[in-house]
């Protein structure tokens, strides 16, 4: 199965996209939810998210509260904060934009 | 907004980083253990399936790194590191370190405690409101009353009548007070109180005073205009001092009724407890009293006498007043008050008229009178701190730079390992910071010590002085500062040479070197010695100096013999009862068993106060010539052990009724009589009356005021006589109450201050004891000065002594431990031990002959600047030359011979397979 690199800049967007739609995740449901909903195809470098987990929590895009999983362990869950979506809608607007442009500059060729 | 949240997010995190580890751990933990279950639910083994996890993942030391990095605090850890390494970098090498700090603390704490005294005599205002918008209408310190034309243009004390018109005519004085000059001593006792008389310090103040400065009194009430009234009951003001000191804050003190010279005086309040006065002294003023009562409380006169200059002027300018045209205005009007003078009516004096000025100086440190007596010593102190700081330097940035050549092989060594330069650079200045800090913290410890005993050897006899010896935080920052410069000046040069270094070379040379200490260390090393003999120069000839002070001939006796100042006016004595009161005096001291002579005079030798007159011989010319003068009873030259050389001196037979007559010291025979012209029986006076007094005897020159003053005009009269003229000075009877009562006994007499105080009250109760010592404390006293700044130039000198030391042992041993092998092969070769002593021996002598040879002109020029405060000496004498040569060349001996004798016992087997 062919496996791609996730284009730099785009994990935060990820992330941020991934918690809005599941609301409270640990990084390992974060990770893997990327994976299944990209069909495989995007693959990340797992451990990679942790720092970005680091810098989005500095930020005050998500705030972690440690739970209890399913298997009944100790996860920290990630939480997407008012800042978080207005993030969220901040990069969404800028990957779109920078996306259609890329998409007109192929489509004329 | 976001960014306070985010960085409180930060320091959240910064604090609980153990937390956080372990979290991020267990969550990272947590995230392999699922996928790797994934992966054996989908069959793999349990081994391949952990890997494959981990391959997945990523590097976890390089994530927690990176995790932890994002948070921001990489730099403080590294520095806790960094700072960890260079203290046990440093306490693996004691010697260094203690040497380093020591030298810093030495170096940096004597200046800052120098400079706390600086700052506290000569640089600290009053603590009154608005110190800037004070003026000083002088500036120099004079004392007491003045009548005549000043030697000096500049006038510094005014008369009351001046005082008042220049307070009229200048409306650009908000306030302008004036205070009493001289200050003299008041007996106080208290109404209805068993309390004894005695002796404070008082001073006479315009009823302006306290507004002028804007103070509010700590109880009741200050004077007001209302009090300084000719005719007004008299009030007085008291120190906080006072009032804390003898009445334990009693607040029944305001209100109440003192006796001060036995006149009635109420206390209408205490005086803030900051305020010391208007000058830095010694005794600060207790009683404050107002100008007017002068005449009441001291019987004298001069205050209405519009001639009689007596009075220091403070004014508070309005805001915006320049000062120069104000200053033009009231020399002008001091000009035109003169005009009127009869003292300036001469045709020399009117001369002078013209010239007349008004300084105006800066009034918000009050009467600068401390920074005239003590300034240049003071400044001379300074910059012999500033020296030995300049040596500390030189020896801190020496074992630096020892040190990081000491430590090339091992930079080497880190770098090859792919240590980063700049983290090596780092890591050698973080310790030389270390070290500052430590220094800093070292000098903070010896500035308050040394401030404290700086204080003690200026001031020995009082405990009143209002200087606290406290560095202020300016002060403790500039030590702080002023080591912390010194570390990164001296810190970043070895660092940076020992990592320019060519890594591949430095590894390969190891220690086979015949390489000497670099220029830069010999020249740091030659440096210190030269400025050590400056000081150390500098240090001898002040003993010198000290010494050749006290052993002056003073041409007096002092043994067994004490000195009581009194003060009889103040008790209450009228001019007419002071015949019985002397003959008592000397009735009741003779009662007392051992007494051999009681002597009364106006004043006593070596003692800061004199009467000046101008005087002229009957059938002469006026020479303009002016003389002391001291009223003295019929024992006195007796008593303090004056030798008469020709007449007689005072007899019984010149009682009060017998004709005036005079005695007068050798200097005045030279000064006023042609060389062989027999004095004997001729006749003196004042320039108007000059057939007063007629001349029985010549006495040898004792020493009055000063060693320094030297052909000084002495002339003594008797006690009580009048003259016929009633002409100078002999017109006030105020000038026949005698200052001080000499006793010579057989023996020396413990007893005698309480015998003494005994005596007086038993005369008559009022009559207190200003002060009593030793003839020999009196003398003792005038030579505190010279004695302190010989002490501080022994303690410098030999600070700067000990660092040369320590600076040359450094580099010597420095250079020995690298050429280990070099003498080990030349002693493989044969060399005998001898020699290599001799050969170390020679290059660290070589570099002291090289600062001696630079130091020894500049002690010579240094000499030249001190001239003034050393006595009778011009320039570096021999002895003192030769003492501080060998001092040095034996100084360095030792700290050469110690690493040569190392050197010679270099076994060359050893030295050559440490390679």
């Amino acid at each position: 199965m062919q496996r791609d690199e996730i284009p730099p800049g785009t994990l935060y967007l990820l992330i941020l996209k991934t918690l809005a739609l599941h609301g409270e995740l640990h990084g390992y449901e974060i990770a893997d939810s990327i994976q299944r909903t990209s069909d495989d195809v995007l693959q990340v470098e797992e451990g990679s998210l942790y720092p970005a987990l680091q810098r989005m929590l500095i930020k005050g895009w998500v705030t972690a509260e440690w739970g209890v999983t399913a298997g009944n362990r100790r996860a920290r869950y990630y939480k997407l904060t008012p800042a978080g979506r207005k993030q969220l809608a901040l990069e969404l607007s800028q990957f779109k934009r920078v996306i259609g442009a890329i998409t007109r500059v192929i489509q004329t060729a | 907004m976001s960014e306070a949240r985010e960085l409180w997010r930060r320091l959240r995190m910064l604090f609980h980083r153990r937390q956080f580890q372990e979290e991020l751990e267990e969550e990272m933990r947590l995230h392999l253990e699922l996928r790797a279950q994934e992966h054996v639910e989908n069959g793999l083994s349990a081994e391949a399936a952990r890997r494959t996890a981990y391959r997945r993942f990523g590097n976890p030391t390089v994530i927690r790194e990176t995790s932890y990095m994002t948070w921001g605090w990489g730099w403080l850890e590294s520095l806790v590191q960094d700072v960890r390494f260079a203290l046990r970098q440093l306490w693996k090498t004691p010697g260094f370190t203690i040497t380093a700090v020591l030298t810093l603390a030495l170096g940096i704490g004597a200046n800052a405690a120098i400079f706390t005294l600086v700052n506290a005599v000569l640089l600290k205002d009053l603590p009154v409101v608005d110190p800037q918008s004070l003026v000083r209408l002088g500036d120099s310190d004079q004392c007491c009353v003045n009548r005549g034309p000043e030697d000096n243009v500049n006038y510094s004390i005014h008369s009351t009548d001046t005082w008042q018109r220049f307070k009229q005519n200048n409306p650009e004085f908000e306030e302008l007070a004036a205070m009493q000059a001289g200050l003299n001593p008041l007996v106080v006792r208290r109404d209805h109180s068993h309390e004894p008389a005695h002796s404070v310090n008082a001073e006479f103040v315009s009823g302006n005073y306290f507004r002028t400065f804007g103070l509010r009194a700590a109880a009741g009430r200050l004077l007001q205009d209302s009090d300084d009234v000719q005719g007004a009951p008299i009030t007085a003001v008291m120190s906080y001092g006072l009032w804390e000191r003898d009445y334990a804050r009693d607040s029944s003190v305001v209100g109440s009724t003192f006796w001060i010279n036995t006149k009635p005086v109420t206390i209408v309040g205490i005086a803030p407890e900051q305020f010391y006065g208007d000058r830095m002294q010694s005794t600060p003023p207790d009683i404050y009293l107002p100008i007017e009562s002068m005449p009441g409380v001291r019987d004298k006169d001069y205050v209405h006498e519009p001639e009689a200059r007596w009075l220091y002027l403070i004014g508070r300018v309005k805001p915006g007043t320049v000062l120069a045209p104000l200053r033009q205005k009231l020399s002008a009007q001091l000009r035109q008050i003169f005009a009127t003078n009869k003292y300036f009516s001469n045709a020399h004096d009117r001369t002078l008229l013209d010239r007349v000025q008004v300084p105006l100086t800066p009034g918000g440190a009050g009467i600068q009178n401390m920074r005239a007596a003590y300034g240049s010593n003071l400044r001379l102190l300074q910059w012999i701190a500033g020296l030995v700081l300049l040596i500390a330097c030189a020896n801190v940035a020496n074992l630096l730079l020892v040190r990081g050549m000491g430590r090339k092989a091992e930079m080497s060594l880190r770098t090859a390992l792919g240590a980063a330069r700049a983290r090596i650079v780092r890591q050698l200045l973080t310790e030389s910071l270390v070290l500052a800090v430590l220094g800093g913290i070292a000098a903070l410890a010896v500035s308050y010590g040394g401030a404290e005993l700086l204080l003690k050897l200026a001031f020995p006899a009082s405990s009143d002085v209002p200087i606290h010896a406290t560095p202020s935080l300016l002060v403790q920052g500039f030590a702080l500062a002023l080591s912390l410069g010194t570390g990164v000046l001296f810190g970043v040069a070895p660092a940076w040479l020992s990592v320019s270094a060519q890594t591949a070379d430095a590894l390969r040379s190891g220690s086979r070197t015949t390489g000497r200490a670099s220029v830069l260390q010999r020249g740091l090393v030659v440096i210190q010695a030269a400025l050590s003999l400056v000081l150390l120069v500098g240090a001898g000839l002040f003993a010198q100096s000290l010494s050749k002070l006290e052993h002056f001939d003073m041409k007096l006796d002092a043994t067994n013999r004490y000195i009581i100042h009194f003060d009889p006016q103040s008790a209450g004595y009228s001019p007419a009862q002071l015949a019985a009161l002397y003959q008592a005096i000397e009735d009741r001291f003779h009662q007392i068993p051992g007494m051999v002579k009681v002597g009364l005079s106006s004043y006593t030798p070596m003692e800061p106060y004199g009467d000046n007159e101008s005087f002229r011989i009957q059938g002469q010319p006026d020479l303009h010539k002016t003389s002391s003068y001291i009223w003295a009873n019929s024992e006195y030259f007796d008593s303090v052990g004056t030798r008469v050389v020709m007449g007689r001196g005072f007899g019984p037979q010149d009682i009060a009724s017998a004709p005036a007559v005079a005695v007068v010291n050798q200097a005045f025979v030279k000064n006023y009589f042609k060389p062989a012209e027999n004095p004997i029986g001729a006749h003196l006076g004042g320039t108007d009356s000059p057939g007063d007094f007629e001349i029985i005897g010549v006495v040898e020159d004792t020493t009055y005021g000063s060693v320094r003053w030297k052909d000084h005009s002495m002339l003594f009269l008797r006690l009580l006589q009048q003259t016929a003229s009633a002409g100078k000075p002999a017109d006030k009877a105020t000038l026949h109450y005698v200052r001080a009562i000499v006793l010579e006994t057989a023996r020396p007499m413990n007893t005698m201050e309480a015998l003494s105080r005994q005596t007086l009250s038993g005369i008559n109760p009022d009559l207190s004891v200003v002060k009593f010592q030793t003839f020999r404390s009196q003398i003792g006293e005038q030579f505190t000065d010279a004695r302190m700044l010989s002490r501080l130039m022994t303690l410098f000198g030999g600070l700067a002594l000990l660092l040369a030391a320590v600076g040359l042992y450094g580099v010597t041993s420095y250079g020995v431990a690298r050429r280990t092998s070099e003498i080990g092969i030349r002693m493989a070769l044969g060399a005998e031990r001898s020699g290599v002593v001799a050969m170390i021996l020679r290059s660290a002598l070589l570099q002291t002959m090289f600062g001696l040879a630079i130091g020894v002109p500049v002690a010579f020029y240094g000499v030249t600047l001190v001239k003034s405060q050393l006595y009778e000496m011009t320039t570096v004498s021999g002895g003192a030359l030769a003492v501080a040569l060998g001092i040095l060349l034996a100084a360095a001996c030792v700290a050469g011979l110690i690493p040569a004798r190392r050197a010679a016992s270099v076994d060359p087997a050893r030295a050559l397979r440490a390679e």
